[in-house]
């Protein structure tokens, strides 16, 4: 198996340059640009629709060129020419969100395994050495290599999925939802494995997920939302650009009410205040250190009784729920300006067409 | 080696799909056991012919010679005893007075059931032999028992069948013109020997379907695998070999079944395991069809039950093809059993060599289904 010559190289394995994807008339993705390097493992995320899946099946060769615009560059070949794609899918990896599409659950680990490599070009042999290496790392036991898949538990056939995905050494693995559907406890697993089989492959990742804890273990994340990629950086680079860089102050609040929240809002160098509990809120303050005690002595002054207080940097999932909701935001007061120009238009219109109703019924008289 | 892994896996898949396996090879199985006990493989009944020969009346003009030995010879087979007959009397014929003498005697015996058949050699009979073109014998039976007519018919195959290797020639020779007296529609009632040729065909068109109507629309790691170098054709050739190798066993226990219980078969039995061959090459190719063109299990399951269906009714045996308008003609032809049931009756009832001119037919008829399979599979979305 080959071994990563420079981790973190700054090899660029993926480059997509002002993606657009349309299908017919659905524009479905929005000058969307990046670049991979190789080693990194990069989270996709986004809410459902978002599409994640599209930019993924734009690298995996699945959507026609004439449905897509813009310079993309998978191993240094673009997936546009159809002569392309045979290279670079032997050069990388796929692990479906379902595990069901990538096994043949009557089947054994080992037998799956033989049959994808086989597609790949790996003799039986060979594809049997590789197996025996990456079902090690992955922990799957021995005696259950040839047993059929459909008597394993779900999180082995996970990984089994993720070997196969593995099996020919490919430079991008892309895996499709790796823990949703996964109990918690797994789910922590699952991610850890990644990160293991990325420092001991050096494998480049595509993780596409709604999974947000998984930003733990990404080099970089991307955020998109209906089809426009909105960042993409590392996690902690992302959070920095938050207020204060990312301080917080987590506030336990008595009998907390709307009105309070509205109280709070008002404070001058309050930023921005979510509520994430029943009684909980965290803030974000400008100048966070300078203004905390001020801010505190507001509170008291407009009788907000604190139960506890703590201060935090915000994670991932904080950044991303903020970034998504100004977004929401901003369309919802673009859109009323538009409805606005749109109703006065309208209007003019209206007035206009009713005089020329009225000229046309004196000419018949 | 991409091919053998892939053909691996089908059959691993296969391999786990028990019930199509079970529905394979034990429906043929019971078939055989059941008609092989009920009919022992032999007839057993035995019939008393007479035979009228008009070979003797002199020919003029058509034939340059005016031979007259072959329905002697004809005679002969019957007189040693073949077969399930017994012989009661030969009436060579000089003339049409001679004939007309002859014919009443007979459907004399035959009205008081002295012979249970008696048989009419045509004039031109051994000039016919002779420059092989396409002869006839018509053969009167007792009509008012339609169970022994049936059985006299079969039995009828046995000495025609000895004649023919007597004088040494297969082809062009003797078609059988069956003649009823007393008017009973023959094909009412066929015996258990002429149920079986003709139900084993559709037996295996139906459990070769079935084993490969699911190859595609179950196979859902399919979307996976495109996303992998290897090319799609190879995916269903792979699919397509496998299945056929599960098919060719098939065919060859129920090749083994009919040897082994000696069901009625007057021709070559090589020649009917080719067909039967033929038959389950149709029923892959069929299936691998209705696999690519449908999208889920159920659909697929559906369709196949229609095409069954279909392909039973335009299997010559309940509609006559001749008997329809060319269009609907071209259909029927469309479907594996209209060709595969006559050549199944050539070569079991009538020991006639197999028409490889129709045989070739079915052939490409199945490669025709396997190139819409693929076409279709082609275009056809699969996604991850
Ligand atoms: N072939 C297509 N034709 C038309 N619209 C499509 C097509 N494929 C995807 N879309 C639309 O593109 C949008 C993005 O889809 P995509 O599958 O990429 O989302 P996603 O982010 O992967 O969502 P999820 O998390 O639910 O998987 C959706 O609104 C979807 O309806
Ligand atoms: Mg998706």
């Amino acid at each position: 198996m080959r071994k990563i010559e420079e981790q973190n190289s700054n090899e660029v394995v993926v480059d997509v340059q002002n993606l657009n994807v349309s299908f017919g008339e659905a524009h479905i993705i929005h000058d969307v640009s990046f670049q991979v390097k190789k080693g990194e493992i990069i989270g996709l995320f986004g809410i459902s629709g978002a599409g994640k899946t599209t930019i993924i099946r734009v690298l995996t060769c699945q959507i026609k060129s004439k449905n897509w615009t813009g310079k993309v560059l998978v191993t240094d070949l673009t997936p546009e020419k159809k002569k392309n794609h045979q290279k670079i899918l032997s050069r990388i990896g796929y692990v479906p969100q379902l595990e069901l599409l990538n096994l043949y659950f009557e089947l054994s680990p080992l037998i799956n395994i033989e049959t994808f490599a086989s597609n790949y070009g790996m003799k039986k042999e060979e594809a049997q050495k590789v197996a025996e290496e990456l079902f090690t790392i992955l922990d799957i036991a021995e005696d259950t290599w040839t047993n059929a898949l459909k008597k394993l538990s779900g999180g082995e056939k996970k990984r089994v999925s993720m070997a196969i995905g593995l099996i020919h050494s490919p430079d991008v693995l892309f895996l499709d939802e790796p823990t949703t559907g996964v109990d918690a406890n797994k789910r922590y697993d699952i991610l850890n494995y990644l990160k293991k089989l990325n420092r001991r492959l050096g494998t480049t990742m595509f993780v596409i997920t709604h999974d947000l804890e998984a930003a733990l273990v990404c080099d970089k994340t991307a955020i998109l939302r209906e089809g426009k990629l909105l960042a993409f950086d590392t996690p902690q680079n992302l959070i920095q650009t938050l207020p204060s860089k990312g301080l917080l102050a987590r506030l336990t609040i008595e009998d907390l009410t709307e009105e309070m929240i509205e109280i709070i809002q008002e404070y001058e160098h309050c930023e921005k205040i979510s509520r994430v509990g029943v009684s909980e809120v965290e803030i974000f303050l400008n100048n966070f250190e300078k203004n905390l005690n001020y801010f505190i002595d507001y509170l008291l002054e407009k009788n907000i009784k604190i139960v506890s207080m703590s201060r935090d940097v915000a994670n991932f999932r904080r950044f991303f729920q903020i970034l998504i909701q100004e977004q929401e935001e901003m369309e919802r007061k673009e859109e009323k300006e538009k409805e606005n120009i749109g109703r006065e238009r309208r209007e003019g219109r209206a007035i206009e067409d009713e005089r020329e109703i009225e000229e046309n019924n004196a000419a018949n008289e | 080696m991409k091919l053998s892994a892939l053909i691996r896996k089908e059959l691993g898949r296969i391999r786990a799909d028990k019930r199509s396996l079970i529905l394979l090879f034990s429906i043929p199985i019971i078939l055989i056991v059941i008609f092989g006990l009920t009919t022992g493989g032999s007839t057993t009944k035995f019939f008393n012919a007479a035979i009228i020969s008009r070979d003797e009346i002199p020919t003029y003009g058509d034939y340059t010679s005016n031979s007259s030995e072959y329905d002697e010879e004809f005679a002969g087979v019957f007189i040693k005893g073949l077969g399930s007959f017994g012989f009661q009397g030969y009436y060579p014929c000089p003339n049409e007075a001679a004939f007309l003498y002859a014919y009443e005697k007979n459907m004399e015996l035959l009205r008081t059931e002295v012979i249970d058949v008696f048989l009419v050699l045509p004039e031109y009979f051994s000039e016919k032999i002779e420059n092989e073109t396409t002869n006839w014998i018509a053969y009167f039976v007792d009509g008012s028992d339609s169970q022994a007519i049936s059985a006299i018919e079969v039995s009828m195959q046995e000495p025609i069948s000895v004649f023919k290797q007597e004088i040494e020639m297969t082809e062009n020779l003797t078609v059988l013109i069956p003649y009823l007296e007393f008017d009973v529609p023959f094909w009412e009632k066929q015996t258990i020997n002429y149920a079986f040729p003709l139900t084993i065909p559709l037996i295996i068109i139906g459990t070769t379907m079935n084993l490969s109507c699911l190859s595609i629309v179950s196979d859902e790691p399919l979307p996976r695998m495109v996303i992998t170098p290897t090319p799609k054709s190879s995916i269903i050739l792979s699919k397509l070999i496998a299945n056929l190798l599960i098919m060719v066993i098939q065919a060859g226990e129920i090749f083994i079944g009919t040897a082994l219980f000696g069901l009625y078969v007057l021709g070559s039995l090589f020649e009917l395991l080719l067909v039967l061959l033929g038959v389950g090459v149709a029923g892959v190719a069929i299936g691998l069809f209705v696999s690519s063109l449908t999208t889920t299990e159920q659909q697929a399951n559906q369709l196949y039950i229609i095409l069954f269906v279909v392909i039973m009714l335009f299997s010559g045996i309940y509609i006559n093809p001749d008997d329809l308008p060319t269009a609907m003609q071209l259909i029927v032809y469309m479907f594996p059993l209209s060709h595969a049931i006559p050549l199944i009756y050539n070569i079991t009832f009538k020991g006639l060599p197999l028409d490889y001119v129709r045989y070739f037919g079915l052939l490409i008829l199945s490669a025709v289904y396997i190139f819409l399979a693929y076409i279709i599979f082609l275009i056809k979305k699969v996604e991850v």
